[in-house]
């Protein structure tokens, strides 16, 4: 009997959706569904050629060839060895060391693991204190870089390669010459290099050494040393934090604080926690951020408005709270014209006040900085110094210039030489410094960069950088742990470290080894001879230095000065709308903008591939009359930017938000034609936002953006759980039952498959959880995956066509029970393949190329499979990618080319391919595989060891996958679900868990964790909050049809639920 | 009479003929190809850079293989030596250091670029073998690379083509013998015990259990 499976109805207007043509549901977006696969997906080429014309003339070249032909001998090939053994290397075998990416704030500490010499993927260290082993986006995309084949590979003068013998005469004239030197460099919290510039201090007394981060403005720094004066850092302790409002502050995106700086926030969003009860978030915003989706109530309120936001709150909590101090401090904030939620902001504050002690208040660190100092005063209200923000004695760091202050000194032409270490400004310098023009005028000038960019370009000389995974180094975490970073390769073209010039310029040898970063360390620690070796040693290899974080501080308020501060902000009075400076998600500020696995990394809001786009409301944007893709013009002064909108549910009105670091022109042939240059809107008083900017639509034709999101859907079911912390604790179980999982009939085999007996299933059942209450879309698993697994890059014309091929996707859901754009919830749910048991894909496989193993994993045999793609047609999560083109061997804009064109990838991309992983070729099918090559190899491990014994019976030894390894909020466990010790057969029976489509009874093997939300009820639209799925089918609507006879949900059997 | 059949029936036999003449030389083609040991190369013997002896060196003077393939127990790789290794024992004024034979050698030393070894044993890129795991568990290096120690140039043994691995993953009794004999080219279950009985013996003991899914070796 064929089972026939009713479907849930789409409903009309959904309250669930991912695109806008999805809420809307267009024409279009209905033709979409429709297709098998997306619109060109069978069509060969622009040409029009499609599948059947091709398959024609294949046969026709086919005969012509011959079959005698593939009877060609196999070319012969070598075996090479070392000529001498390596310590610790066995070919073949990975190795693994401490090190560390540097970041604008602080650093992200990593293992990274090399392949006979080979740096091939990273992982956090969880060894190291401010770290919980998670990485981010950017630091997993790093090893790309190091084999960018377009790096800077020689060192340039105006142009024109040259040796570095003459860059050494040159730097000997500057030492010679002994004055007019600057230096601009980018922020490294390196302790060797800020000893080295405290040497450079002595040796060029006149010296300029100006550091510039175009998205780590002095805002928070000045803040902080109005609140509570100089040497002082402040960071939350969300452990402590019961209720949390987040004004501007996307606080969860590990790229800024590293990835443990929201370990304990995850904690305590735990609904099951013992002792303190979940946590509350509030936040505020302009667009939303990750954070914003995590989110149990949030307001839009624009990046401009956010200080009188504060002020309003600020004015509250003071006259509940009883503080003259806050209250002076608010009400000397100059009143502007916007008005707010009233009861929003009352209820809000009492629930701050009431939490007294266990409150924190969040600012943006790139809001003006009396802003922020008032956030401060207003933590201080709470209680929350000390208890829920802590103080840190970072000591008194020498000053250091702005790009402002170097900006004046070049226009007074006191400096000759100016020596750029890192950082692009003639592309991202504040607009109004008219920085390329001051360069452009100096008599000497170096960029040290990995790419010859835009002011490499400017420069009188380009030198090669260093990767971080190149150099010796030292930086320090967030907290101010000591960090060692330690190079996995030689400089692979010739790239210098910024330590190196620094040494250089000081008139020092050119060091081979780690000397100048063993002799920083030999001052910290203090110590010579064997104690000296035994640290360092220890140092390297835990790659960090125990106990070395900045130790705590007791914070006082200087209320004085934060109203002084206050009282003096004069914000811009421009009216019109203004303008939002964003943190790209995957080109941060430009500088991965030549990385094409970031490039390709959806925005984990927009979901917008290769291109970013002014993101508009929706109703700004019925305003304005356009659509997603219609160009607009953003006019700022007298400067003008024309880019593509894309409507953003959930964003303020009257603002657009733009994400900065792309619009680059001739520096790659990857960064040709990718989005739109916001830099110039941007100026030295406008880092966060600009004020009084007018947007109109230009008529000009529609941009084409990709945007993998679109390309499947699923259709108003229930594929993302939420609930409420009250409904959770009421019926713990409340998710599993959601919507047609209640009705389903129980599942009886009329057969029993004589083949499927218990014991030929193995010991080891591999699993996965995800708990949606704590994945907020980062990506990280995502490019972990792309990395781990060789997954290729295919471009953007590719991806419009929905040929995108990473593993993993994000599913972004914008929810709301009232089908409101306005302020609709945003979801993010990690998707890949589902290893489900009764696996659709391997019933209609004609050549069994994908089969299910005894562990429970759906293979994927590559070698067989001949590209059908009926898999991908049947599998209900559309996790399957195919290989239309040789991603690989080609690179994206040469696919289209004949069989004759040249192939094979550059040697550098090579070496960075995991070899563990077969690297896939056209035509055939691909998908996650759970990292069967580390399954794999922890059974081997097993096996070797148990060697000849059965002890090849013990359990394999823990391992994780490269998403789960990668993952910072832990959401997503790996395991044996047969193993009673693992934590994944504990949460495959989690009262949350739920398995998506489960009336298609394809037994998936990722159990995902509902969310669950915790509202404050007096808040507005609380009833709203955790409600997105489609109403709990008991006690509505359920008397009419009665089960048994006629059936609605396709089953002669009773519904056991009565 | 009029003709029943339309002229161009004359041509048919003829082009019936050459027709099958042209499949069947195909087919005997493909199957002397394909269905012999010159398509898995068993017998591949290539010109090595140094004309190195495994019967000299192992059956002559008893040298274990795991002094050049060092790695072999605990590697997926079996190393090739290092030219370090190999100049060990023939360094200068040590063993025939000046010996023509050992020219490649030498001359890797000399410069630190290493000698190119003809590969013979080729595993498809999308076939992940390890070597620990066989020989760890009982498998010899016999089983796979045949009598190396009587092999004045080695040469491929076995054809190592994916029905001949399952051969043995489906019955692994066939070839298991005891750890201690590994590495011994020569052994022989003693008179009175077969080959299948030692192997079935080991394989209850120690619980092997090969994997006979895709996964096993495709990933």
């Amino acid at each position: 009997m064929k089972k026939i499976i009713n479907h849930p109805s789409r409903p009309e207007r959904p309250t669930m959706w991912r695109s806008m043509e999805e809420f809307q549901n267009t024409p279009e977006f209905e033709e979409t569904l429709q297709r098998e696969f997306p619109a060109g997906a069978a069509v060969y080429d622009e040409s029009g050629l499609s599948k059947r014309d091709f398959l024609k003339l294949m046969g026709a070249s086919m005969a012509l060839a011959g079959v005698g032909l593939t009877g060609c001998r196999r070319p012969p090939s070598f075996l090479v060895p070392l000529t001498q053994g390596v310590e610790w290397t066995v070919p073949g075998k990975f190795l693994y060391y401490a090190t560390a990416m540097p970041t604008r704030l602080g650093a992200i500490p990593l293992i990274a693991t090399t392949s006979d010499g080979r740096p091939t993927k990273v992982e956090g260290n969880p060894l190291h204190p401010y770290s919980n082993g998670g990485t981010d986006v950017f630091a997993q995309a790093s090893v790309l870089d190091l084999y960018d084949p377009n790096r800077l590979k020689a060192i340039k003068r105006e142009g024109a390669s040259t040796d570095a013998a003459s860059f050494d005469t040159l730097i000997g004239e500057i030492r010679q010459r002994g004055e007019g030197l600057a230096v601009l460099a980018d922020s490294a919290n390196s302790p060797s290099r800020d000893r080295l510039r405290m040497e450079l201090k002595v040796a060029f007394p006149g010296m300029i050494w100006a550091e510039y981060e175009p998205l780590a403005t002095g805002e928070s720094t000045a803040a902080v040393v109005a609140a509570f004066g100089d040497g002082t850092s402040v960071r939350p302790n969300f452990e402590a934090a019961d209720v949390i409002l987040a004004l501007d502050s996307d606080f969860l995106d590990s790229t800024e604080a590293g990835p443990s700086f929201t370990k304990a926030f995850y904690q305590r969003r735990k609904p099951e926690q013992e002792g303190r009860g979940m946590n509350r978030l509030y936040v505020v915003e302009n667009h939303y951020t990750s954070t914003g989706g995590l989110a149990d109530h949030r307001l839009r309120v624009r990046a401009c408005d956010i200080g009188a936001f504060l002020a309003a709150v600020s004015v509250q909590v003071a006259s509940l709270t009883g503080n003259s101090a806050l209250s002076s401090a608010a009400s000397a904030f100059p009143a502007g014209t916007t008005t707010f939620d009233e009861v929003w902001i009352t209820e809000c504050a009492k629930d701050l006040a009431s939490a007294s002690g266990r409150a924190l208040v969040l600012v943006g660190r790139e809001q003006p900085a009396p802003v922020q100092a008032l956030g401060y005063a207003l933590n201080g209200a709470l209680g929350s110094l000390g208890t829920t923000l802590l103080g840190y004695n970072t000591g008194a760091a020498p000053k250091v210039a702005t790009i402002e202050d170097l900006a004046a000194a070049l226009s007074s032409n006191s400096v000759q030489t100016l020596i750029i270490l890192g950082g692009n400004p003639v592309y991202n310098a504040p607009a109004n410094l008219k920085f390329a023009e001051l360069l452009a005028a100096m008599p000497t000038s170096i960029h040290l960069s990995l790419y010859e960019d835009e002011t490499s370009k400017m420069c009188k000389w380009a030198v090669p950088a260093a990767h971080y995974l190149e150099t010796w180094g030292d930086t320090r975490t967030l907290d101010g742990t000591h960090t060692s970073i330690q190079p996995m390769i030689l400089p692979l073209w010739n790239g210098v470290s910024q330590l190196d010039i620094l040494s250089q310029l000081l008139g020092r040898p050119r060091s081979e080894g780690p000397e100048i970063v063993r002799e920083t360390f030999q001052q910290r620690v203090g110590s010579t001879g064997t104690a000296l070796d035994l640290a360092w040693n220890e140092y390297v290899r835990t790659g960090f230095l125990a106990e070395s974080a900045f130790p705590a501080a007791a914070l006082s308020l200087n209320t004085g000065a934060i109203t002084a501060g206050i009282a003096a902000y004069q914000p811009s009075p421009a009216d019109g709308a203004e303008v939002v400076f964003l943190k790209s998600s995957s080109v941060d500020d430009g500088r991965y903008a030549n990385n094409s696995w970031l490039q390709e990394t959806p925005d984990f809001v927009t979901k917008l591939t290769w291109d970013n786009a002014a993101l508009v409301s929706p109703a700004d944007a019925a305003e304005l009359g356009i659509k997603d893709g219609d160009m607009v013009e953003i006019v700022a002064g007298d400067t003008r930017l024309e880019c593509a909108a894309l409507i953003a549910p959930g964003h303020a009105d009257k603002s657009v938000s733009i994400s900065l670091g792309y619009g680059r022109k001739d520096v790659s042939a990857l960064m040709q034609n990718v989005g739109f240059d916001a830099y110039p809107l941007r100026t030295v008083a406008t880092p966060r936002f600009r004020k009084g900017v007018s947007v109109k639509a230009t008529r000009g034709p529609k941009y084409k953006l990709a945007r993998p999101q679109e390309h499947q859907s699923m259709e108003g079911r229930d594929l993302f759980r939420e609930g409420t912390l009250d409904r959770f604790k009421k019926n713990p179980t409340f998710a599993l039952n959601m919507g047609m999982d209640a009705h389903l009939p129980p599942e009886i085999s009329i057969y029993n498959n004589p083949l499927f007996q218990p014991e030929q299933m193995a010991k080891e059942q591999w699993a996965m959880t995800v708990d949606l209450n704590v994945c907020n879309g980062c990506n990280a698993c995502l490019v972990a995956c792309q990395a781990e697994n060789n997954v290729p890059v295919v471009g953007k014309d590719q991806v419009i066509r929905g040929r995108d091929m990473a593993w993993i996707r994000i599913d972004r859901y914008f929810a709301s029970p009232e089908s409101s754009l306005e302020n609709p919830e945003m979801v993010a749910q990690m998707i890949t393949c589902q290893h489900c048991e009764n696996a659709p894909c391997e019933t209609v496989c004609p050549v069994n190329a994908t089969v299910h193993s005894e562990d429970g994993l759906n293979l994927m045999a590559y070698n067989r499979c001949i590209g059908t793609r009926y898999c991908a047609n049947n599998c209900p999560w559309k996790v399957r990618r195919f290989n239309y083109f040789d991603y690989n061997q080609r690179p994206i804009d040469k696919l289209y080319f004949g069989p004759l064109a040249p192939k094979g990838m550059a040697d550098s991309l090579k070496m960075s391919k995991n070899p563990n992983v077969t690297v896939r070729m056209r035509g055939v099918m691909e998908k996650c595989t759970f990292c069967i090559q580390r399954i794999e190899e922890a059974k081997i491990a097993r096996t070797v060891k148990a060697g000849a014994s059965d002890k090849s019976k013990v359990p394999v030894a823990p391992f994780k996958t490269a998403c789960q390894q990668a993952c910072p909020s832990e959401a997503i466990v790996f395991g044996d679900e047969n193993n009673p010790d693992r934590l994944v057969s504990k949460l495959r029976k989690d009262p949350r868990g739920f398995t998506m489509l489960k009336y298609v009874n394809a037994r998936p093997r990722i159990t995902y964790l509902a969310r669950i939300k915790n509202p404050n009820p007096a808040m507005p639209g609380a009833d709203l909050v955790g409600n997105i799925n489609t109403p709990d089918h008991h006690g509505e609507s359920h008397g009419e049809a009665p089960h048994g006879a006629i059936d609605p949900h396709g089953s002669p059997a009773p519904a056991a639920h009565h | 009479m009029a003709n029943f059949f339309p002229k161009w029936i004359n041509w048919l036999p003829l082009k019936l003929t050459i027709c099958i003449a042209v499949i069947v030389t195909t087919l005997v083609a493909g199957i002397w190809y394909y269905f012999t040991p010159k398509y898995t190369r068993v017998g591949y013997e290539p010109d090595q850079p140094v004309p190195f002896s495994h019967v000299i060196h192992v059956e002559q003077l008893g040298m274990d293989c795991r002094y050049c393939h060092s790695f072999v127990e605990v590697a997926s790789h079996s190393n090739v030596p290092t030219t370090a290794t190999c100049i060990g024992c023939h360094g200068e004024g040590k063993i025939k250091y000046d010996s023509p034979k050992l020219t490649a050698v030498v001359e890797s030393w000399k410069t630190g670029r290493p000698v190119q070894w003809a590969r013979i044993h080729q595993v498809p890129d999308y076939a992940y073998f390890n070597h620990a795991v066989h020989v760890n568990r009982g498998v010899s290096c016999y089983s796979c690379h045949g009598d190396v120690s009587a092999m004045p140039v080695v040469y491929q043994h076995e054809p190592q083509s994916m029905a001949w691995c399952l051969e043995c993953h489906r019955a692994p009794e066939n070839h298991l013998r005891p750890p201690e004999e590994i590495y011994n080219m020569k052994w022989k279950p003693v008179a009175g015990e077969t080959q299948r009985e030692i192997g079935m013996k080991f394989k209850q003991e120690w619980d092997v259990n090969p994997p006979v899914t895709c996964g096993g070796c495709h990933r």
